[in-house]
């Protein structure tokens, strides 16, 4: 026998043990219905994306219609060298994650630019799931920046996890990120930047 | 009379200026996450959820194991069982060697510290690089967590400064917690790079669809699967949970109530390996679940998700430190998954407890940490780690208190002890003044006042 058929008969062997009863014929508990969660909304869920992202250590900038996010980008970070990103919107990126040859060679990345398909209102995480070959960009640049679309904002994780998709080409990763790169592992001080991005910039973009 | 427990305190009660930080930075820690928690009325719903949410599960876990390791096979990934922590560090070996890797990048695991796997694969020539701060700064420092959520929380920012002058090179004097952080971000980025192989935990598996959920706030459970070519994932069988709406609940509670945050910063998916790298593996640890499960009165422990809270808001822990318990998991949920796991061995935490309850109060799951915990220690004499002194005053008290005449006298007698001068009752032989002054007893005993008052 293999060692998971071991380990599941062991472990079934057990619950039956002690949870098996005879009158009902069921062993354990059932499953609770949770379609009756009270769960928290917002008379505005973008405002309270926008204050949560604040203070979870982001900063929130709304896009005008029109406006050309490559000089919005340029002005946030005039002195960024290496700027990198796939889509297709963003002209001024000097590498791209879907040609680097290896992960790696993103590192020393100063603005890394991705796309975020719905924010949360409750505590302002944004699902992005993978949609470039090299996902380290999320994570290796310096500076992330996460166009999202204004929107679409949902107001809490039961939401968030009713509408999560993958992506079809890169189906084997997705993040919920909420600010930047966090620790408070040296005396309980907080520091931003801890091993990904040291700031997170979300620019609210106009359908 | 004192416990290992007690006597490994009193180490950490030495220095009063730090016991008295750690207890005020827990405190603060556990008022953040009052503050989550009244910040959302449904959060005691949502208690009740995610406790029979795990009941269920862990009462059909067979089920859902099953079908989380057919889901990722599936998916692509290779699924690997593990009876033991022997097994677990093989098995990891194994996949290392067949990889050919030199260098292991790791985020944060308890999975992997309860293996004792780091020792295993350095004396198999691999090098293993933890790379949560807090657990890299325990790991250049030769320690073990004291802590399951802020591992390095023993140390403070002149320990980290010096750690860092000698292991890392930095500034001489600079103890500044921003410089630290900085400087362990070069050295760390530099291992990411370099490192052939990458390995996380699991805060979560989901059934349905086979992911490995990693909740981290410094990102490097994605750095550590970003740049090395393989990733192998470690989880402990009662991680999985059937799909993505009771991860909702899940998620929401894990770090407001672990360290009163809205949530990390980092919640990643891994369903499969990165286009550009080798298959991904997951590695079942069972290593004492399986038979857990059938234990009658301590079950529950196995719906921990492992936040923190109990430990945060325990009386004992706070003023004792995790080093004073001798299970590397402290606090209420260690002494119960300690005792599981070897009572001989960690009888000496069970006392570690004023059973004033707070830990169930607070857990997310809403596990009977407490009430475990007393009934652990209606079991000591069983497993032989009774305290013989105990053993023996609890007879003398049953009888004494089982004879009324005897009890009459003792207590009509008991206010001349009061007489004795202080030294002799102070001296040390007394467990009654260890620590704390020597009561003084009344001239009335409470029951004769009480026939007073009621005339």
């Amino acid at each position: 026998m293999s060692n998971k058929d071991d380990i599941l008969k062991k472990y079934r062997a057990n619950v039956r043990e002690r949870f098996f009863d005879e009158r009902s014929g069921k062993t354990g508990f059932d499953m609770p219905d949770l379609s009756d969660i009270k769960a928290i909304t917002y008379p505005n869920p973008l405002v309270q994306f926008v204050k949560m992202t604040e203070m979870v250590g982001g900063q929130v900038i709304e896009v005008d219609p029109g406006r050309d996010v490559n000089v919005l980008i340029k002005e946030l970070f005039p002195d960024a060298k290496e700027i990198a990103s796939n889509l297709p919107e963003i002209t001024i990126a000097t590498r791209n994650p879907d040609t680097a040859g290896r992960a790696r060679d993103l590192n020393g990345t100063d603005v890394g630019i991705i796309r975020g398909k719905f924010g949360v209102a409750e505590n302002a995480c944004i699902w992005i799931p993978q949609t470039m070959k090299e996902k380290a960009v999320c994570f290796i640049s310096e500076n992330l920046i996460i166009l999202l679309p204004k929107s679409q904002i949902v107001n809490n994780m039961h939401e968030a996890y009713k509408r999560i998709e993958f992506d079809k080409e890169y189906d084997g990763y997705g993040v919920f990120i909420s600010g930047p790169s966090k620790t408070a592992d040296i005396a309980q001080v907080l520091v931003m930047g801890a091993q990904a991005a040291r700031s997170a910039t979300i620019l609210l973009m106009p359908e | 009379m004192s416990t290992a427990h007690s006597n490994a305190a009193k180490e950490f009660l030495k220095n009063q200026t730090y016991a008295k930080w750690h207890d005020a930075t827990f405190w603060a820690v556990r008022t953040k996450r009052d503050n989550m928690a009244y910040g959302l009325e449904e959060w005691e719903q949502l208690r009740e959820k995610a406790s029979a949410i795990k009941r269920h599960t862990i009462t059909h876990l067979d089920e859902y194991l099953d079908q989380f390791a057919t889901k990722a096979e599936e998916n692509g990934c290779i699924v690997h069982w593990a009876k033991d922590a022997h097994e677990f560090n093989e098995i990891v070996y194994g996949i290392l060697k067949n990889h050919n890797v030199k260098k292991l990048v790791k985020s944060k695991s308890m999975l992997t510290e309860e293996c004792g796997m780091n020792p295993y694969l350095e004396q198999h020539g691999i090098e293993v690089v933890e790379t949560d701060l807090g657990e890299r700064i325990i790991q250049l420092k030769g320690q073990a967590p004291s802590h399951i959520v802020m591992p390095a929380i023993h140390l403070n920012h002149d320990d980290v400064g010096e750690l860092f002058e000698e292991k890392l090179g930095s500034e001489k004097g600079n103890h500044d917690p921003t410089y630290l952080t900085y400087v362990a971000r070069l050295s760390l980025r530099n291992e990411f790079l370099t490192a052939d192989a990458g390995m996380t935990g699991a805060n979560f598996g989901i059934a349905e669809t086979g992911d490995i959920v990693v909740c981290t706030n410094e990102g490097n459970a994605d750095m550590s699967t970003s740049c090395p070519k393989l990733h192998i994932a470690a989880i402990g069988l009662e991680k999985v949970i059937p799909n993505y709406d009771c991860l909702a609940v899940f998620q929401r509670m894990l770090c407001r109530a672990g360290t009163g945050q809205p949530t990390t910063t980092f919640t990643s998916h891994f369903r499969k390996a990165r286009p550009t790298a080798n298959p991904m593996h997951i590695v079942l640890v069972d290593n004492g679940r399986s038979e857990w499960v059938g234990n009658p009165e301590h079950w529950e422990a196995l719906k921990c998700i492992r936040c923190g809270s109990c430990m945060n808001t325990c009386p004992v822990y706070r003023r004792s430190g995790g080093y004073s318990y001798s299970y590397f998991i402290p606090g209420p949920i260690g002494i119960n998954l300690g005792m599981l796991r070897d009572p001989e061995k960690h009888s000496g935490n069970v006392s570690a407890c004023t059973l004033c309850n707070s830990c169930q109060a607070l857990c997310p799951a809403k596990i009977n940490l407490g009430d475990q915990i007393y009934m652990w220690r209606q079991q000591l004499d069983e497993f032989g780690t009774a305290n013989p002194q105990k053993k023996m005053m609890c007879k003398g008290m049953s009888m004494f208190y089982g004879s009324e005449g005897m009890y009459n006298l003792g207590t009509a007698l008991a206010h001349w002890a009061n007489i004795i001068p202080s030294p002799i009752i102070n001296c040390g032989l007394n467990p009654w003044a260890e620590g704390h002054k020597m009561m003084e007893f009344p001239k009335k005993p409470f029951h004769k006042l009480w026939k007073e008052i009621k005339k």
